[in-house]
């Protein structure tokens, strides 16, 4: 099995399946080209996008639905060519692709979801993107409240 | 100022933006600019300010405090 570095764990083994490629990178990290993403038990539903190329560099992921049980993904027809979804098609999240939301921590506030930029991962054909589906700012800073999340505040 | 398809306008001497397409949803311009001048998308932007963000500011302190909050959220949607 093939091994790397992660951030949060250090040196591991993982499952080849666990391996992305984006085409382009993303925003911001255009040279990161591949991604692996990682489950560990303690930190279930997260999932970590570990970067291949650079060890330091590992976004904390939460699968959107569990932010958002209503979320519906609508994606450009580029973003579909790569992910291998013909133009029409509904896309099953879970069956056909994943669908991640990265988060962010800021001090002293709420830690958010960017639901407005989710990285989808094509089960199709192993690629993703980090796809832009609304420029709404809320939806790119959507906060995992405290109410909802008392253990956040606690 | 108000365009049809086809018709263009001017930003200063060397920028051209043409409206080439007016769909129901969506329009399609296309734009003539220096090779210099970079053009990108407002989305983008902003999605690489908070990748930025995002990926200066995780750290291994917060992961048991997201991944038990939000599991405890997982819980209750399946509940």
């Amino acid at each position: 099995m093939p091994r790397l570095k992660a951030k949060y764990f250090g040196e591991l083994e993982y499952l080849p399946d666990a391996e992305f490629e984006f085409p382009a990178g993303i925003p911001g990290f255009e040279r990161e080209t591949t991604f692996v993403f990682l489950q560990v038990p303690h930190a279930q539903p997260l999932v970590f996008m570990q970067s291949l190329r650079d060890p330091a560099l590992c976004f904390i992921c939460v699968p959107v639905h569990i932010v958002d049980p209503q979320y519906g993904l609508d994606l450009a027809p580029e973003d579909r060519a790569i992910l291998d979804v013909p133009p029409e098609a509904d896309i099953h999240i879970g069956s056909d692709a994943l669908c991640l939301a990265i988060i962010t921590v800021s001090e002293n506030e709420d830690p958010t979801a960017n639901l407005a930029s989710p990285v989808v991962l094509s089960l199709r054909n192993r690629m993703g993107v980090q796809a832009m589906v609304r420029s709404s700012p809320d939806s790119l800073r959507h906060p995992l409240r405290a109410q909802e999340y008392p253990t956040l505040c606690s | 100022m108000r365009r049809r398809a086809g018709e263009s306008f001017l930003i200063g001497p060397d920028i051209e933006i043409e409206i080439l397409e007016v769909g129901p949803t969506r329009v399609k311009f296309g734009i003539t600019a220096p090779s210099s001048l970079q053009i990108v998308r407002q989305e983008v932007l902003l999605t690489r300010e908070e990748n930025l963000t995002a990926s200066r500011t995780a750290s291994g302190d917060m992961i048991e405090r997201l991944a038990t909050a939000l599991s405890v959220r997982q819980k209750t949607l399946r509940g």
